[in-house]
Order: structure tokens, then C-alpha cells, then sequence
């Protein structure tokens, strides 16, 4: 029933898209580890990713210089937001942020709408060219997308490993305190933690593109997913959000090989029963908002 | 002298409900009356035992599908539908309540999202055969009229989730008086103490759980019968928010905050759609400024300066007491 042909195109979509998960929710995962929030706003930077990616392609007809201006406006926006809107939050309870982020996404949906109008808009393969793996023809692009993600992680573990600024990020999602103590400006961390997420957020946008029709309900389309790969990783790990965007990249596609409306349900099953075992999921920490 | 400041409250409340159907058009304050039942689940997890949860809709669509199912497939009688919603809604809640109370409130949060998407794409797509997808269920034709109140009608639906209001809110009036209501409050404020007084924690938010989600559900049947119409549309995510919003709007935890929501909600919500036809932004950026401003809410900032009001007039019968 299931040929090795096509299960390894299924392996190969299941990784681009987890691709897509890691490069979105890691966002989501830096904002919780650091500054205790949860940034559903991450989701709003993707989709204007996406469409600063498409229309910039369009007048220029280049994808990856759409994408850069993406990531670039997208960074923007999310500075924006946290000095406007974050920064007086911080201090407050969780569900706080969590509403006032929502907040901010919906009314950033709005104003998408706005610009760009209700109708879906295809954005352009940039790469047509295939490749045989095992017999089985792949797009070029995904496996682009797959080493994006790889680049990202690469390049976020040297960041935080091996510079001043990176080692303070991580000390920060130990203690915020004492790195404040050691007299690291916090609150300029915080913001650049921002700038980061928000734009990787946006290169996840930029570069799902090409894969489905970008339209103003995109955000809220991926954020179930977007959910439960943070809720199975852990809020707060990087190492967590990485297996478990994977991990639910491979269940939506494996699984919609095995029974099509499979795709959307699977990941929900995997989530609850990883959260019956680790309440609090695979590499999240036990301990609570201090 | 207590029962009647017990009743007060309520009596006057219910009374300026009543005078909606006298201003406003009929379906409008229909409306409004179901959107405040549905909020009022939300306001007590939110503001009573501190859970955040943007899954209402789940529930609400749990509710809903479940009376549409009732009167599409199998009766007529719009009363059953609506048991079967309610009873649909309580054993909803009781199957995913153990799981989801066990969370943490950030957890505890997402999970419900989760839960509300899921549904939504379970009934949009997995269940497109009996759901007939986003083109919805039509149960406007399939109810009956019934004797004495026939809620087929909108004129008579009204009088009746009227009532059903009332009751509800007679209900939570009662559950904040019990020790049962204290025990909530407890759980939000500080879960340790409780466990050392000798409480169960899980149960006592098991509980709420369950009797707020079971309102909601409630909700969602009076949606489907007012409506005629259940589409998946109702468990969207880009719903997720609005209970959440309207019990900011009115005062988390208050009595009277998600009718004070509900009323300003509604009636935003017409206005500008009416206008630009973009309610998202909106309603967005409206929820941030009410949470940039306070989150107190209407009825939280109103309330003090009434009974303050209400004890002078009275010479101090009313008010000091609560």
C-alpha cells in the first residue's frame, strides 16, 4: 500500500514542513524561555513575511530578495510592538501577554486585510528544478527549505554558545535576575530577542510562500500547529521546539498518507498523549512563571 | 431583609434586559442574551479560578453540533435538542477535563486553542459527510412548533432564553455564596493554602470546569435553534478571542460584567461592520487597549462607584455588605 516512493516524498514534505514549524515557533519558544510571554504576535510577522515576500517578488521578480525585505520589515514590526505594547507587560501575569498578544494578532490580520484585500495570491516556485531521491522525484525548493532550518539552528546554537550576548539570552531563560545583576542591560536584551524572533517568524512566512497561497488568514491557519509543536517541545527549550516541529511535520505528512483528514488530527492525538506523560512537554522545564 | 438584597441585583438587571426588546430589533437582542450565557463560562475560569481559556468555542461548537445533529438526524422537538446540546456539553467537558485542569495555566491556555482548531477542522472537514462542511447544517425547516412556548419562533425564543438567562445567572449569583464559590477563588489566589486546608484541588477546578463549559455548551444549542444555521465558522480560531474579550470588556469575575460586555460587544461589532466591514482590526486593537488601560473592565470600574451611589441614596441599606 504504501511504496517506498512515496513514502519517501512524504518523508521529504514532512521535513520541509516541520522546517516551516521550527523557523516559526522558535519565536514563540525565545519570548516564553526569556521573558516568561507568550507571543502570539509571531504568528502576525510570518504572515506579514509572507506578503512583503510576495509583492516584493512581484515588482522585482526575485523571491529571495522579497523574502529578505520580509525578514527586514518583519523584525521591524516586531520592535515596533515591543516597544509600544510588550514593554509595558512584562511585569504582568502570563494570560496577560497571551491576550494582549492575541490582540495584536487579530488586529494586525485586520490591517493586512487592509493592504492586501480578502483573495489568496500565489506566490511563485523560484526553483523549479527536481531531484531523484531513491527513485523519487523531489522538488528543489523543499529541500532548500530543509536547509534553512538547518542553518537557522546551526546558526542559533553559535549564537548562543558562543557569544557574550548569546550566553546572556541563556542565562536570562535561567534567571532574568541575576543576569540583571551581573549589570546586563535586560531590557535591551529583551528587545533584541524580539528583533530575532520576529524575524526569523517573517523567513518562515517568506518562504512557506511558494508552498501554499498566501492570504490574510494564514497566521491563524498555522497556529494550531504552531501550538502544538510548542506545547510538545516545551515552551522555552530550542532543542525541544527543533524534534518537536519535526516530529510534527512527519505526523501531519506521514499521516495524511495513511488517511487524508488524518493530517490535521494527528498531531493533536500525539499532544495529548505526550502531555498525559510530560505535563509540561518533551524538554519543557517544571518551573513556573517567577 | 437579605433575600431581598440577595434578589435586588438581579431583579433590576433582569428588568433593563427586558426593556432590550423594547429598544432593540428582536434577533438583536437575542443576541445578546446568548452571547452573555456563552460568556459567562468564561468570565468565572478567568476571573474566579484564574483559568485563561481561549477554547470557549470549542465548547460552544460542542454544544451547538450537538443539538444540529439532534434535530437534523433524529427529532423534531427543538426542547430535546437543546438537552441534548446541554447534555452533549457535559459530557464533553467531563471527557477533556481531567486531562487539560491537570496544565499549567500557560499550558492549560494553549491546549484549549488547540482543542477549539481541532474541532473546527473535525466538523469543516474529517466529518464533512454528516456536517456537510462550511456550508453548515440548515435546522430552520426541521423544528416543530411546541405547545405553550414555541421557540421556533423568534418572538417566543427570546421570552425563553430569557428565562434560561435568569436562571443562569440566579446560578452563578448562588455558586459565588457557597464555600464551593470561596474554594474557586482560592485556587486562584493561592493554590497551596487550599491543599493545606484539606481541599482537593483537582476536583474543585474539575468542577468549575465543567459547569462553566457545560454553560457554554448550553449556548451553543440556544446558537443553533436562534440561528436555524451551524457551520463550522463558529469554532474558528479567528473566534477564539471573543468570549475572552467581552469578559475583559465587562470585568472578569463580576456578576453583571459579560451582560455589560455582551451589550457594548454586540453592538460594536454591528456598528463596524456596518462601517468598513473589517472587524478584526477592531476588535484587536481594542482588546490591547482595554488591556494597556486595566484590566478591570466596564462593570469592574462602574461597580464600586454604584453601590457607593446606592448606599447614600438608601442611607446605607444597600452595598456595605458585599
Amino acid at each position: 500500500m504504501l511504496d517506498i516512493q512515496l513514502l519517501t516524498s512524504g518523508f521529504i514534505f514532512g521535513l520541509s514542513m516541520g522546517s516551516i514549524f521550527f523557523l516559526m515557533t522558535i519565536g514563540l519558544s525565545l519570548c516564553f524561555g526569556v521573558m516568561r510571554v507568550i507571543s502570539l504576535d509571531q504568528l502576525l510577522y510570518y504572515t506579514v513575511g509572507a506578503y512583503i515576500a510576495y509583492s516584493v517578488s512581484l515588482v522585482i521578480g526575485n523571491l529571495w530578495i522579497g523574502i529578505l525585505a520580509g525578514i527586514v520589515i518583519s523584525a521591524l514590526s516586531a520592535f515596533l510592538v515591543e516597544r509600544l505594547v510588550f514593554r509595558r507587560i512584562y511585569e504582568r501575569e502570563l494570560p496577560f501577554s497571551m491576550i494582549t498578544s492575541f490582540g495584536i494578532l487579530i488586529g494586525g490580520v485586520g490591517v493586512v486585510k487592509l493592504f492586501w484585500g480578502l483573495v489568496p495570491r500565489p506566490v511563485a516556485m523560484p526553483i523549479d528544478a527536481q531531484v531523484f531521491v531513491l527513485g523519487t522525484e523531489i522538488p528543489v525548493y523543499r529541500l532548500v527549505v530543509i536547509a534553512f532550518a538547518g542553518l537557522v539552528y546551526v546558526g542559533i546554537w553559535l549564537f548562543l554558545n558562543k557569544t557574550i550576548v548569546g550566553k546572556a539570552i541563556r542565562a536570562g531563560i535561567e534567571n532574568v535576575e541575576h543576569v540583571e545583576g551581573l549589570g546586563i542591560n535586560v531590557s535591551r536584551l529583551f528587545t533584541l530577542i524580539f528583533i530575532i524572533a520576529g524575524g526569523l517568524s517573517g523567513l518562515a512566512g517568506g518562504l512557506h510562500g511558494p508552498l501554499i497561497m498566501v492570504e490574510p488568514q494564514m497566521g491563524l491557519e498555522v497556529l494550531a500547529f504552531a501550538f502544538m509543536v510548542v506545547i510538545i517541545g516545551g515552551l522555552g527549550s530550542i532543542k525541544g521546539t527543533l524534534v518537536s516541529s519535526f516530529l510534527v511535520g512527519q505526523v501531519v505528512s506521514i499521516g495524511s498518507l495513511i488517511y487524508a483528514p488524518l493530517a490535521a488530527m494527528a498531531p493533536f492525538v500525539l499532544m495529548l498523549l505526550i502531555l498525559l506523560v510530560w505535563p509540561t512537554g518533551l524538554f519543557g522545564s517544571p518551573m513556573l512563571k517567577k | 431583609m437579605n433575600l431581598v438584597r440577595w434578589w435586588s441585583g438581579l431583579v433590576v438587571a433582569f428588568v433593563l434586559l427586558a426593556l432590550l426588546r423594547v429598544y432593540l430589533p428582536l434577533p438583536f437582542a437575542i443576541e445578546i442574551l446568548i452571547f452573555s450565557i456563552y460568556t459567562i463560562g468564561c468570565s468565572f475560569l478567568l476571573g474566579r479560578v484564574g483559568f485563561i481559556s481561549f477554547g470557549q468555542p470549542a465548547y460552544l461548537a460542542i454544544g451547538a453540533y450537538a443539538t444540529a445533529f439532534y434535530l437534523s438526524y433524529f427529532g423534531t422537538n427543538p426542547y430535546a435538542g437543546l438537552l441534548v446540546g446541554l447534555v452533549a456539553g457535559f459530557v464533553g467537558a467531563l471527557a477533556v477535563g481531567p486531562l487539560l485542569v491537570r496544565l499549567r495555566g500557560d499550558y492549560f491556555a494553549l491546549v484549549n486553542l488547540a482543542l477549539a482548531v481541532i474541532i473546527y477542522y473535525l466538523m469543516q472537514k474529517v466529518l464533512v459527510d454528516i456536517t456537510h462542511g462550511d456550508n453548515g447544517l440548515e435546522l430552520l425547516t426541521k423544528m416543530d412548533s411546541t405547545p405553550v412556548l414555541d421557540i421556533s419562533r423568534p418572538g417566543h425564543l427570546f421570552i425563553f432564553v430569557f428565562i434560561v438567562a435568569a436562571i443562569v445567572w440566579v446560578f452563578y449569583k448562588y455558586l459565588d455564596d457557597t464555600i464551593y464559590g470561596a474554594c474557586c477563588l482560592a485556587v486562584k489566589v493561592n493554590e497551596d493554602k487550599l491543599r493545606f486546608l484539606g481541599y482537593d484541588v483537582f476536583k474543585v477546578r474539575l468542577t468549575a470546569f465543567v459547569i462553566a463549559n457545560t454553560t457554554t455548551a448550553l449556548a451553543g444549542a440556544l446558537y443553533a435553534i436562534h440561528q436555524g444555521l451551524v457551520s463550522p465558522e463558529m469554532s474558528s480560531p479567528a473566534r477564539a478571542a471573543d468570549p475572552v474579550v467581552v469578559t475583559i470588556l465587562g470585568g472578569a469575575g463580576t456578576l453583571y460584567g459579560p451582560l455589560i460586555g455582551s451589550i457594548v460587544y454586540t453592538g460594536m461589532k454591528d456598528m463596524v461592520s456596518k462601517m468598513i466591514g473589517n472587524w478584526e482590526l477592531i476588535v484587536g486593537f481594542t482588546l490591547v487597549v482595554i488591556m494597556l488601560a486595566g484590566e478591570k473592565g466596564i462593570w469592574g470600574t462602574l461597580e464600586p462607584r454604584l453601590r457607593r451611589l446606592a448606599s447614600r441614596v438608601t442611607g446605607g441599606k444597600f452595598g456595605e455588605a458585599e
